[in-house]
């Protein structure tokens, strides 16, 4: 960290120093998204970071309160019963539907923090992780929160440019007779199938050449529920049932 | 919907029994909520919203964002209350951890940096509350206050200023007028000390 040069004698951040900052909401830009990175990668940093939120959250006891305007809540009721994004488009029109999608699906790193602080981790830990004192990577890892159209949890989502892995958190979607299946839709507007999420467990995917390109911030992460095996024509068939906006954390 | 008060709103108890006794009314709030029981979902708007409104109006800075905000924290605690687990985390813990994102990331979307906090919200209190005022009056919450007050003045502030105003070590190297880097060794250390004093 080359702000710590100005101070001769100061070590490098304690690794659970670096816990006790992202819980806080200290870091921004690349020293975030190492620490999200190392939330989804090290078991140990996320439980640390959790212990630190539960300590910091005995502040909000001191958090003055202060009463909304009235309408607040029947437009959080109107919202509610407001009819959802209809899946039962043909598909011929489906390809046009994706940028409208795209535009309103958007949720920033604090929320994608929120999701994997709110719900047990479960990402696969195939690969080795990272170690704690790694470079900063020099391309940005690029995040979502795929949310579902119906209630239910958001799946996390980190891609990191340099190895072209992408990570999910456990996606609840899909019956025993149906795949989630996993679509990025970029630049060109068009779904291109990542491949399935797993039932049960997280999944890690090595995304390839051709898809690297469409994955920039502002590309919309999409799961369609397909027939088992994934959807064969390579557009989606099923009903869109979550989304989310990659963004730079 | 009327905006009538609510009878029993969260906040300061001057009898441990009773907040025990609210507590667990909106854990059983939030689970119905959870099952999409939409009149105990009004409930805990009544029950919480000031609360949490006072969360997103002081990070947020103004009325209108900050209701915005609110808006769409109760409609992800709408979607989301069926995966609250109460053995990880008090309900109101819960509900403001979500609201305080939710603030904290609008104000991240924003062009312009605010350094200094805003004007018009309520004043933080400067001292750990009696054990009686706390909403959930355990020992956790004094261990943590006691810690603080360990630390020297300047390192209590930036972490109590980086909670409540959802500031980054950028923003408050700005508002003291410090080097970036020694905002960061101040508050490390400060962190790591905390972290000693609540762990011993």
């Amino acid at each position: 960290m080359s702000d710590d040069t100005l101070l001769p004698g100061m070590d490098g951040p304690d690794p659970d120093v670096a816990a006790a900052e992202l819980a806080l909401g200290l870091l921004e830009g690349e020293e975030r998204a190492l620490a999200l990175r190392r939330v989804l990668a090290e078991p140990g940093f996320a439980h640390s970071v959790e212990i630190w939120r539960t300590y910091l959250a005995r502040l909000f006891d001191l958090w003055p309160e202060m009463t909304p305007s009235g309408g607040v809540l029947a437009r959080i009721e109107q919202t509610i019963d407001a009819p959802a994004v209809p899946v039962d488009v043909p598909v011929q029109r489906r390809a046009l539907l994706w940028p409208g999608i795209a535009a309103v699906a958007s949720l920033l790193a604090a929320s994608l923090l929120l999701v994997v602080m709110l719900r047990p981790i479960s990402v696969p830990t195939a690969q080795p992780p990272p170690k704690p004192t790694a470079v900063v990577a020099p391309v940005p890892i690029l995040v979502a929160a795929i949310d579902p159209d119906k209630s239910g949890v958001p799946v996390a989502a980190v891609y990191d440019p340099a190895s072209g892995g992408l990570r999910l958190t456990e996606a609840a979607l899909a019956d025993a007779n149906q795949s989630a299946e996993l679509w990025i839709i970029g630049a060109d507007a068009t779904p291109h199938s990542l491949g399935l999420l797993r039932t049960k467990g997280g999944t890690v995917l090595t995304v390839n050449a051709a898809n690297r390109a469409q994955i920039a911030a502002g590309a919309t992460l999409a799961i369609s529920l397909e027939a088992v095996g994934g959807s064969p024509t390579g557009l989606p068939q099923g009903p869109v049932v979550a989304k989310g906006m990659l963004s730079q954390v | 919907m009327t905006d009538s008060r609510p009878a029993e709103p969260i906040g300061p108890k001057t009898d441990p029994a009773a907040a025990i006794a609210a507590r667990a009314h909106l854990t059983e709030m939030l689970l119905k909520t959870g099952d999409e029981d939409r009149q105990a979902f009004r409930e805990l708007y009544q029950l919480t919203s000031a609360k949490l409104f006072g969360i997103t109006f002081r990070i947020c800075g103004e009325r209108q964002a900050a209701e915005d905000v609110l808006h769409d924290v109760y409609l992800t605690i709408w979607k989301r209350a069926g995966a609250y687990e109460p053995s990880r985390a008090s309900p109101i813990t819960w509900l403001a951890t979500i609201a305080r994102n939710r603030a904290i990331d609008w104000r991240r979307a924003q062009t312009i940096r605010r350094s200094s906090p805003i004007e018009d919200a309520p004043p933080i209190a400067d001292s750990a509350p009696l054990v009686s005022d706390t909403m959930v009056a355990d020992q956790d919450a004094q261990l943590l206050h006691g810690c603080l007050d360990t630390l020297e003045r300047r390192q209590q502030d930036a972490i109590r200023t980086a909670f409540f105003d959802g500031t980054t070590y950028a923003d408050l190297a700005i508002a003291q007028n410090v080097p970036l880097g020694t905002m960061k060794s101040w508050v490390r250390r400060g962190l790591l000390k905390l972290k000693e004093c609540l762990e011993s």
